[in-house]
């Protein structure tokens, strides 16, 4: 008997035996970075995305994130959960970031006595139960690696569900990836070294990689580099 | 036309009004009394039918009322009774705008022009005992030309009194004179007359009546007579809606609190929808049962307030606020007295704007806000708040921001966007050390290592606020060399304390 007709067969009884679960793409928001929306068309909406990069040298991660907050915030209502409460709001002006559509949380000391990292999970299981919001970020970047990489592979499983079923975003920052599977883009960034104009500070050199996108098949790493002035140059 | 809506017994009712309404229903059956007066002489103020069938009289002392045995005590509550006359007022309200809160239990309600909406005035008044039924009350009605007539009417007789006009006199007139607003040096004058009924007091001749007890006797008598026509006294404050609970027994666990604050809600948003309002704040104080009352403090108390973005009527919004916060406290006594106050605010009227970016539901807003409140606190160590909107402060020190309450209904921004590079904060500052060649760093402590400063730009010095906490910093932009490759950060020398910290990363 040919394979294809036993497959026929099995189908007769049981049509959704060999069906391939079709992921809604439902668009993106753009981060604002003309190099990474023309390599992976921005955050992908219905999924999870992972923004990684060192946390002891500069990589870049928080310059995304902000950038990606100003676009979103442009015309969605954006949340971000602060693990490690290190967001600088001036920062966030300079970048465009319209602040009455951002929701930020601090995590920190509580009466409940969680750790920033069970706080910013438990925010962010919050935030995903009430809709409403566009981009839901984590930053969990000042976070040490070991603690995050005990985080079961079901949380990450179940904020990927969740999140399937809302027209929203929702992105990690983290200093390695941790999603595995359960990540629709996973982008690390780093910086190159040559940065000093004279005696002043005026640009980072960037680099990205697409480690891993839903959007595009089959999964390769794909590199791409750009540079971002600071905020006084 | 004037309609009197009178409750009788009045306290006695009002203490069955928190009752459910079979309960209420089957204690009408039994002899009840209520009481009030100094802990060690309690007497008895207001009793129902049974309880006069069994003897008991109005002025006993509770001692003597016990020895009886079968009657049902209850102790007088200020706020029950309260809660009852406001019932009584919304009941009225719905008949007509003009309503006079006269006295405890009795209302006047000016039925001029409702004939349209309640039809011929037997209807009326039948309606209104219903709709008084309805609360929780058994009440008299009387339908009289003037306020005072319907007033007496429905204080003397009861079920629904109709007294069509020209017939006041006729029928007031087996009604006693110790029902008039009469000081005792007059009563007792009448009585030594032998005037003990309205109609012999309107049959009196009116001047010899003047000569002898003045305008207040001729007063009376056109009271007796039904010839008093004044103007109602509107209650024209604005509606005050707070409920009130006070236990028997102190309560101590989250559910026996819980279930009487959502009763509490429950009839505050009762009472807002009857009025087409809503509220956008509310208020909670929880009265404790402290042993050790300190000298001057009539016990401690628990208050928070809550200020809603837009006005809700819902009354589970509310209690769910209320529950996570309750969640949250811990007292050191029990609960004696809750004490739930809802602001009046008009209804939001607003229509969705098709082309708005989709927002948080503006009621479930505030929960999702409490339940993170809950979870990371409300304020840092500094008193900002933990959970909303950035917002920066117009001044040169660094990391100056406050953070204001997040609502769904946002502006839109004109800045555009430019990505830069942006920095990441320590809070607080990490403190470091040092080691400088010139005036530029050359070795800066990362944690427990020294890193070796690539390139530095700086200094840039700044200083401030020297009216308050003064701020005099040096700060430096450095590039360090670390095992993950090189990092940015920004580190300053406080001039003051002469010590160096890292501000942030730029990241």
């Amino acid at each position: 008997m040919g394979a294809a007709l036993l497959k026929a067969q099995i189908e007769q009884h049981i049509p959704s035996a060999f069906a391939v679960h079709q992921r809604k793409g439902d668009g993106n928001i753009p981060t604002g970075i003309a190099e990474i929306d023309n390599a992976v068309r921005g955050v992908p909406l219905r999924a999870l995305t992972e923004i990684c990069g060192s946390d002891l040298a500069s990589s870049g991660k928080t310059s995304l994130l902000v950038s990606l907050l100003a676009q979103a915030s442009q015309d969605r209502f954006c949340a971000l959960v602060d693990a490690s409460d290190a967001f600088d709001p001036e920062t966030g002006r300079t970048a465009g970031i319209n602040p009455s559509r951002l929701l930020w949380v601090r995590c920190g000391k509580s009466k409940a006595k969680l750790r920033p990292l069970e706080q910013a999970f438990k925010v962010a299981d919050i935030l995903l139960q009430s809709s409403g919001f566009g981009l839901i970020a984590v930053d969990l970047s000042g976070i040490a690696e070991r603690v995050v990489r005990r985080i079961p592979l079901s949380s990450w499983f179940r904020f990927s569900r969740v999140i399937e079923k809302q027209a929203a975003a929702l992105v990690f920052i983290e200093q390695e990836p941790h999603a595995t599977s359960c990540a629709g883009l996973v982008l690390r960034i780093s910086t190159e070294p040559k940065v000093f104009s004279g005696n002043l500070l005026t640009q980072l050199n960037l680099e990205v990689e697409v480690m891993r996108s839903w959007g595009k098949k089959p999964v390769r790493s794909e590199r791409s580099e750009f540079c971002l002035p600071t905020q006084w140059a | 036309m004037f309609a009197c809506l009178h409750v009788p017994d009045f306290p006695v009712q009002a203490a069955l009004l928190p009752e459910t309404q079979d309960a209420r229903e089957g204690l009408r059956q039994s002899p009840i009394a209520v009481f009030d007066g100094p802990a060690s002489l309690p007497k008895i103020i207001a009793l129902n039918g049974p309880a006069r069938h069994m003897g008991i009289e109005a002025g006993m002392t509770r001692l003597q009322v016990e020895t009886c045995g079968g009657v049902l005590l209850r102790k007088r509550s200020e706020a029950d009774e309260n809660f009852a006359q406001a019932e009584l007022l919304e009941c009225a309200n719905a008949f007509s705008p003009t309503v006079e809160s006269t006295c405890s239990g009795t209302v006047i309600l000016d039925l001029a022009g409702t004939e349209k909406l309640f039809g011929a005035l037997e209807d009326t008044a039948q309606k209104l005992a219903e709709s008084a039924m309805e609360r929780g009350f058994h009440a008299h009605v009387a339908v009289a030309s003037n306020p005072d007539t319907a007033f007496y009417a429905a204080l003397a007789s009861a079920g629904i009194t109709l007294i069509p006009a020209g017939d006041e006199a006729d029928r007031l007139a087996r009604l006693r004179i110790s029902l008039l607003p009469i000081t005792p040096d007059m009563l007792e004058t009448l009585e030594s007359w032998g005037i003990r009924t309205f109609q012999s007091l309107a049959a009196l001749p009116e001047a010899p009546l003047t000569e002898r007890l003045g305008q207040d006797g001729l007063y009376l008598q056109r009271l007796a007579r039904g010839q008093i026509m004044r103007p109602l006294v509107p209650s024209g404050e604005s509606p005050h809606f707070v409920e009130t609970h006070e236990f028997d027994d102190p309560v101590e666990t989250l559910e026996s609190l819980s279930f009487i604050v959502n009763r509490l809600l429950q009839q505050a948003c009762s009472r807002l929808t009857a009025h087409a309002l809503s509220t956008n704040e509310l208020r909670l104080i929880l009265n404790l049962d402290v042993r050790q009352v300190r000298a001057g403090k009539d016990g401690e108390e628990y208050k928070h307030e809550w200020k809603l973005p837009v006005p809700t009527q819902d009354r589970s919004v509310l209690f769910t606020l209320v529950r996570l916060d309750l969640e949250k406290q811990t007292f050191s006594a029990p609960v004696k007295k809750v004490t739930v106050e809802v602001v009046p605010a008009k209804p939001r009227a607003i229509q969705g704007n098709l082309f708005a970016p989709p927002s948080p539901e503006a009621e479930q807003l505030e929960i999702t806000l409490a339940r993170i409140r809950g979870v990371v606190g409300s304020s840092d160590e500094d008193g900002l708040s933990r959970v909303g909107s950035p917002e920066l402060v117009d001044t040169h020190q660094p990391d100056s921001f406050r953070v204001r309450p997040f609502s769904s209904s946002a502006s839109t921004n004109s800045a555009t966007v430019v990505p830069a590079i942006a920095l990441r904060v320590f809070r607080p500052a990490q403190e470091t050390s040092v080691e400088r060649t010139g005036e530029a760093p050359h070795l800066v402590r990362l944690g427990r290592k020294y890193r070796r400063v690539l390139a530095a730009s700086g200094p840039w010095c700044s200083s401030g606020n020297w009216w308050k906490e003064t701020w005099v910093r040096e700060e430096w932009d450095v590039a360090l060399k670390t095992t993950a490759g090189i990092g940015f950060y920004r580190i300053y020398l406080d001039r003051l304390r002469d010590r160096w910290f890292v501000e942030g990363i730029f990241d």
